[in-house]
């Protein structure tokens, strides 16, 4: 018999939850994430005005990572813990 | 926050056996250092700490921790991280309210006058030496750097807000709190052992594993993976880096394991060691090379003398199947980034095309054949010593210059081929390596330019001429009102690259033909990935 050493990441998966779904926009807070990709301002300037003209979204809240290269830093994530929800766009 | 000259306040702290304790008389200077328990940048702080305080030896009780939070959370600490020096807890902030840190670690250090020296939040390694010898000074110790440049640690973190000025103090009992972020763990987890069943074909024993979906590895049997262990001189389970993206830990012994399966001899793990270091390294940003749908990934330069020693190619066919040592290191990196990583072509990594230098992408530097001056020179180490660079590389683009009788007609050709990395109406946050053939660095040096001549000059003649602009909406129109607008040749162009350090030479391939190469990068920059060097044979048992 041959005993070979395990090469892999040994740690389990740890997936948890997604966060509650909303069930209604009307009066809520929303934050949308600009990843800082060319052209990721004019999608989430006309998704704003759809939010709250159409949906009756309270108040947007615009942030911007310093850059799509890497994860959000944990000031950034913070500042979205006080939102009903967050909308990423990415775009080119 | 406090900060120089102002006087510390008395405190009134209690120890973790919730004895009073206050200031020693004579024991001053006195590095004060406040910290919560689960701020990840307080646990790198940690280490160096301790570090400091073994160099203080009888005199350790000048550095002492000061937890924000409950003595049941901070004896964990102290028993993870192995204090060896004072700590408090600051129960109710108040001291946390007297010196009014920010953010957390939160570093004071209190002069024999009883005034503040320094100060300064988070992590920094510059911050933290210079504290610790001022520290190590004062107490009448030789001042000694307790932060590498090349230990695998960031230069520099920030760290988390303070808990007297966190709002959501007293909630913490109604969440459940997550396992705390080490950032770069000591130890890490014993790799398990598979027994294969007899009659089990080996090799496809490992494809089934999943170790490695695309090309047929060396089975990792114990034996091997502990004679590579042995050849570190290093304890199995000591964590070299995080992988990213999904930041498996990369033990000895799992990159071990790793670089047997991609056929390294066990000599090649002093090479492969930093090459993880360096891979695991903030500035390089695998997260982003990993994921992104661009073709970039990790080439990898050796430099100095144990290139050649080890058997590294750096003349004819450097960048083909030259040597076992390039074939295999970059390999081995390649099963490290995908099997400790988590990075598997269309599920993280998202690369639209990819790149041949995924199977290995490993060049040493030719230097019997350079007329200048090794890149790991240029940086700084010593002639004798020997690094390794990684830099987030495209593929090779060729140029072929066999008519050129000038050294400055080698440039002008290379300097075009430069002028269209990423995108030609690209500029800026972009970068590149050249690789220079030995007969057009001949050529080069005749001619009299120096390494860094070729360089600014590359940088002078690198650009996208204006009128490439005039068709908007295409890429690297977006952002013509930051380019920066200069004649080259006469003609009005946007300057390719943002500084000359963006291009770097190396000299390297065979003897005969006049062909160079240019390879683009990523994004540059810290908002990118930024090239990373580290040194061969500095790892400490």
């Amino acid at each position: 018999m041959t005993t070979l050493v395990n090469p892999l990441d040994e740690r389990g998966a740890s997936a948890g939850p997604p966060a509650p779904r909303l069930d209604s926009l009307g009066g809520k807070t929303l934050a949308l994430l600009d990843i800082s990709k060319p052209g990721g301002s004019h999608f989430l300037d006309r998704l704003e005005e759809i939010l709250t003209e159409r949906h009756g979204v309270a108040r947007v809240v615009r942030v911007t990572k310093p850059t799509y290269t890497k994860p959000a830093p944990s000031s950034l994530v913070e500042k979205l813990a006080f939102v009903d929800g967050v909308i990423e766009a990415l775009a080119d | 926050m406090l900060s120089h000259d102002d006087p510390a306040p008395d405190l009134s702290l209690r120890t973790l056996d919730d004895a009073p304790w206050s200031p020693p008389e004579g024991r001053l200077p006195q590095l004060l250092v406040f910290v919560e328990t689960d701020c990840p940048t307080c646990r790198l702080t940690l280490p160096y700490l301790n570090r400091l305080a073994g160099a203080l030896g009888e005199d350790a009780d000048r550095v002492v921790l000061i937890s924000q939070d409950s003595a049941e959370e901070t004896r964990a600490l102290v028993e993870r991280y192995e204090i060896t020096f004072p700590v408090l807890l600051d129960d109710g902030l108040e001291a946390s309210r007297a010196f009014d840190p920010p953010s957390v670690p939160a570093l004071f250090l209190v002069d024999a006058a009883g005034l503040i020296e320094r100060a300064h939040v988070g992590f920094h390694k510059a911050d933290l030496n210079e504290t610790a010898a001022r520290l190590l000074m004062g107490s009448g110790h030789e001042p000694r750097p307790i932060a590498d440049p090349h230990d695998g640690a960031p230069e520099s973190k920030p760290g988390c807000s303070s808990r007297h000025l966190s709002s959501t103090v007293g909630s913490s009992e109604t969440t459940v709190a997550p396992e705390p972020i080490d950032l770069l763990p000591g130890r890490g987890a014993r790799a398990s052992r598979i027994d294969v069943p007899e009659g089990e074909d080996l090799y496809e024993y490992c494809m089934r594993m999943g170790v490695s979906p695309f090309l047929p590895v060396v089975p990792p049997t114990a034996e091997r993976v502990d004679a590579f262990v042995d050849a570190t001189g290093q304890p199995p389970d000591r964590v070299v880096g995080l992988v990213p993206p999904c930041y498996g830990p990369a033990t000895i012994e799992k990159i071990a394991a790793n670089a047997v399966m991609a056929g390294c001899r066990p000599e090649y793990m002093q090479v492969l060691v930093p090459v993880v270091r360096a891979a695991c390294d903030e500035r390089f940003n695998l997260h982003g090379v990993q994921a992104t749908t661009n073709s970039a990934t990790p080439l990898v330069i050796l430099s100095g003398p144990a290139a050649a020693r080890l058997g590294f190619a750096s003349g004819a066919g450097v960048f083909g199947n030259v040597a076992r040592a390039n074939s295999t290191v970059g390999r081995a990196l390649q099963l490290v980034m995908a099997n400790l990583g988590g990075a598997l072509p269309g599920e993280i990594d998202m690369a639209t095309l990819g790149n041949p230098g995924r199977f290995s992408y490993c060049i040493a530097e030719n230097h019997d054949e350079s007329p200048w001056e090794p890149h790991h020179v240029e940086l700084g180490f010593g002639v004798g010593e020997s690094t390794v660079t990684l830099f987030a590389a495209t593929g090779m683009m060729e140029v072929s210059e066999h008519t050129a009788r000038t050294g400055e007609g080698v440039l002008r050709t290379i300097a075009a081929t430069l002028s269209v990395v990423w995108s030609w109406r690209r500029c800026g946050r972009v970068d590149a390596i050249v690789v220079v053939c030995p007969e057009h660095a001949a050529t080069l040096a005749a001619d009299g330019f120096t390494k860094r001549d070729a360089r600014d000059f590359l940088f002078e003649h690198s650009g996208v001429p204006v009128w490439a602009f005039e068709h908007e909406g295409t890429e690297g129109t977006q952002n013509v009102g930051t380019y920066v607008e200069v004649e080259i040749y006469g003609q009005p162009h946007y300057r390719k690259f943002d500084d000359p350090s963006q291009i770097r030479l190396i000299v390297a391939g065979g003897t005969a033909g006049k062909f160079s190469a240019v390879l683009g990068g990523w994004l540059a920059g810290p908002k990118g990935s930024q090239g990373v060097t580290y040194p061969i044979g500095k790892e400490s048992a």
